[in-house]
């Protein structure tokens, strides 16, 4: 048993944090703000080459056939960066689309993403606020050999630069999910702003949208059990990307607290400030044992992964909400500036807390897994 | 990153696993002689000093092995061996510091339970401050004698020996003027006087020395290396029972769920309550998560990385959330909760919390203050985690000298 990350795990953790430190500076991120589309086409481009977008990708599709554990390990050097840009939602899609897509539906787009040629993001959320698949309102109608779609999606991450969509509808057989292209007729996309300039959501109505036989995903009423997978997934995505920012702030506290000096001696000398550090990092080592308990959970197909995942989700998505919280409270006035940094780790873990199923709906969850 | 079990210690689980459910005692152990017996059954089949050296009757096992067996020990909620203190952190303390005499004459009796051991080490005055104790072992020529009083001695009623810390130079800094001895609390000079807790039990003791005998051998390692010898100690205390506190825990939490179940709150059994099951669902979150914890300490544990002061974080870890868990587990319950003899039938169970015995949940309420105060309260940890693993800078304090 090991809990360690092995040495090809540690050497692509150096490599994203060495990339990352150098591309993805801060100043970089807030360059991006004003941004249309929010992200760096190079930067895209560079993951590609990397390997970061086929990380989890079949080889056959340009991919590298890693797991979770990596993919939350990119994800957490994300997190610490602030990193703006699509790639959660589009490594998310891409792993449904080659866990239950025909050969054409992976010919059609895994390759493409693996080249950083096409990005891709899943609808989840209707005008209801559940994450219960169960809940989905939006509609999917035959209409000949195809299908016609109807309903409203919200907190789309990234649609606006999405080349393909996975909406969860229910369909006569049951939910079922479909690939569908933004350019479609009948679909209309409406970013917002929202208090992280580094995250970009939309909504998306769709008014009898026409698909053809081919955009479904998996069987016509597979969908409850596809769009759960990828919840499962994305929520073990988000958390490593807020246990990221998390342990960014808490760096950030430790190293002001050493060097900023009140009542003429260093602030981390004194106890309301050198505990509150220490609680910070306890919460951020339980995040992380949490995160990657819960990868490696998915990855081994382990009986309590399901459970692992809301695990994960329910707890790292208050403890990052406290650690950055608390890392401004250690700085005092500059941490309440929009010149210092804090706060784009901040609000990256506030963007994702929500994401995939708040803490209470997972809390839900897990209670399910133990009762029923 | 690999959590599996290797095949061999999957078949120790399973070995161990029987072995256990054949041989847990049907009844509860009432006497000292009937627990002495269980830690000699436990003993006799190479469950105790596991990780003790082969040549002092261990088995040098891995942590992950030791865990394994307290963790099967939690499942079937078997009683624990009665000699804790002198396997943990006695006998490592000789084994570590002592001569070859103190080796060749405790350790085994340590094993066996022939002779039980305490830990002598806070004081009245002398508590997060543990350097300040003012304790004395003055040098008599053939002996050292010893005056004064240490207090919340676990097992000082049952026990026969001590590990003790003493002041012997009083012109030094505090923290080198402190030696560390081995003494039998058997003796006239020694009066060790039951103290009685908030949960009602007599666990913890005073124990007042006046004028008793330590034999000049019994000193551990050199006179002034006390205080560095107890730093040692305090490490062998955690790690190795994290996953079966976690166990035990879980347990508790099957209770509370089939307590839910049968209470009703407004016309409807409590689980269906909303605010009910969030809780519920909270406090599992944060169980699995201290299990997750447990096993990545275990594993780094099992490859010879000792966890260092990092220790602290578990040590702050488990007992902040023990509290947070009986808290919510009596605001679900209401003054169920609260109660200790009378219980409905349906709630009589015996609830399995980090004391190791089984009882209600008012008694697993309230011993879960203790674990946020004893070997180190939750502020000394933060402290340690602060300047040891954080690297923050030391506070200004009056006593300390440059």
């Amino acid at each position: 048993m090991d809990f360690a990350f092995n040495d090809d795990q540690q050497l692509l953790k150096n490599a994203a944090r060495s990339f990352l430190d150098e591309q993805c500076t801060s100043a970089v991120v807030r360059g991006l703000w004003d941004d249309p589309r929010g992200e760096s086409e190079a930067m895209w481009k560079d993951m590609a080459q990397l390997g970061w977008l086929g990380l989890s990708l079949p080889e056959a599709y340009g991919g590298s056939g890693l797991g979770m554990v990596e993919t939350a390990i990119l994800l957490e050097e994300m997190g610490r960066a602030a990193y703006p840009g699509p790639y959660l939602p589009t490594v998310l899609a891409a792993h449904a689309i080659a866990a239950a897509g025909t050969k054409e539906q992976k010919a059609r787009w895994l390759p493409g993403i693996a080249t950083g040629g096409a990005r891709a993001t899943s609808a989840f959320v209707d005008s209801d606020l559940s994450w219960d698949p169960a809940t989905t309102a939006t509609r999917a109608e035959k209409a000949g050999t195809g299908w016609r779609l109807s309903g409203a999606k919200q907190f789309v991450a990234w649609a606006h630069v999405a080349d393909v969509v996975l909406v969860p509808a229910r369909a006569p057989e049951g939910l079922t999910l479909f690939l569908v292209e933004p350019a479609s007729a009948g679909l209309a996309l409406k970013p917002v702003t929202a208090i992280d300039l580094g995250t970009r959501w939309a909504a998306i109505a769709l008014d009898n949208v026409s698909v053809g036989p081919d955009a479904v995903l998996g069987a016509p009423g597979s969908g409850e059990r596809l769009v759960t997978e990828l919840l499962r997934r994305g929520s073990v995505a988000a958390s490593a990307e807020m246990l990221g920012a998390a342990r960014r702030c808490l760096d950030m506290s430790v190293g002001y607290a050493k060097v900023r000096e009140q009542f003429g001696q260093p602030i981390g000398s004194f106890q309301a400030i050198r505990h509150k550090c220490a609680e910070m990092l306890l919460e951020v080592e339980n995040s992380h044992a949490a995160v990657y308990y819960a990868a490696w959970a998915l990855d081994a197909a382990a009986p309590d992964a399901a459970l692992a995942a809301s695990v994960a989700k329910s707890y790292v998505s208050e403890a990052a909400r406290r650690v950055c919280g608390e890392a401004l409270q250690v700085h005092g006035g500059i941490g309440f500036t929009w010149e210092y940094d804090l706060h784009l780790y901040q609000k990256r873990a506030k963007a994702l807390e929500p994401m995939y199923g708040d803490a209470d709906w997972h809390r839900e969850l897990i209670l399910r897994h133990v009762t029923d | 990153m690999d959590l599996r079990y290797s095949s061999d210690d999957l078949a120790f689980r399973d070995a161990t696993r029987r072995w256990f459910e054949t041989n847990v005692p049907k009844v509860e152990l009432k006497t000292l002689d009937e627990r002495r017996e269980w830690h000699r059954t436990l003993f006799a089949a190479g469950y105790v000093g596991m990780g003790w050296p082969p040549e002092y009757g261990g088995q040098a096992a891995s942590a992950l092995r030791q865990a394994i067996v307290a963790d099967e020990m939690a499942r079937v909620n078997a009683p624990p061996t009665i000699n804790g203190l002198g396997i943990g952190i006695v006998g490592p303390t000789i084994i570590h510091h002592g001569t070859e005499a103190h080796k060749h004459r405790y350790l085994k009796k340590i094993l066996a339970a022939d002779e039980l051991w305490c830990q002598l080490y806070s004081e009245p005055n002398a508590g997060s401050d543990l350097a300040s104790l003012k304790t004395r072992a003055e040098d008599k020529g053939d002996h050292f004698e010893v005056n004064g009083q240490k207090i919340w001695t676990s097992y000082g009623a049952i026990s026969d020996w001590g590990l003790l810390l003493a002041r012997t130079d009083t012109s030094v800094a505090k923290h080198r003027g402190i030696s560390c001895f081995l003494i039998n609390i058997r003796q006239p000079g020694v009066d060790v006087r039951p103290l009685k807790q908030v949960t009602g039990n007599q666990e913890f003791c005073e124990v007042f020395m006046t004028g008793a005998r330590v034999e000049k051998s019994d000193l551990v390692g050199r006179l002034g290396q006390g205080w560095e010898i107890a730093q040692t100690t305090l490490s062998y205390e955690r790690g190795g029972n994290s996953l079966a506190r976690v166990t035990r825990y879980t347990s508790a939490f099957h209770e509370l769920v089939k307590a839910a179940r049968g209470l009703r709150r407004g016309g409807r059994p409590l689980i269906d309550d909303p605010l009910v099951r969030a809780k519920l669902g909270r406090i599992y979150a944060e169980l699995e998560v201290q299990r997750y914890a447990a096993l990545r300490v275990l594993s780094a544990l099992d490859k010879g990385e000792g966890p260092g002061a990092a220790s602290s974080i578990t040590k702050l870890s488990y007992s902040e959330f023990e509290k947070r868990y009986f808290e919510l587990a009596l605001e679900i319950l209401g003054p169920y909760g609260q109660i200790t003899a009378g219980l409905p039938e349906q709630l009589n169970t015996r609830v399995s919390a980090s004391s190791g015995h089984g009882e209600t949940w008012a008694y697993a309420y309230l011993w879960s203050r203790a674990g946020t105060i004893y070997s180190g309260s939750s502020e000394i940890q933060k402290n340690v985690i602060g300047e040891r693993v954080l690297g923050l800078p030391k506070e200004a304090r009056a006593d300390r000298v440059k």
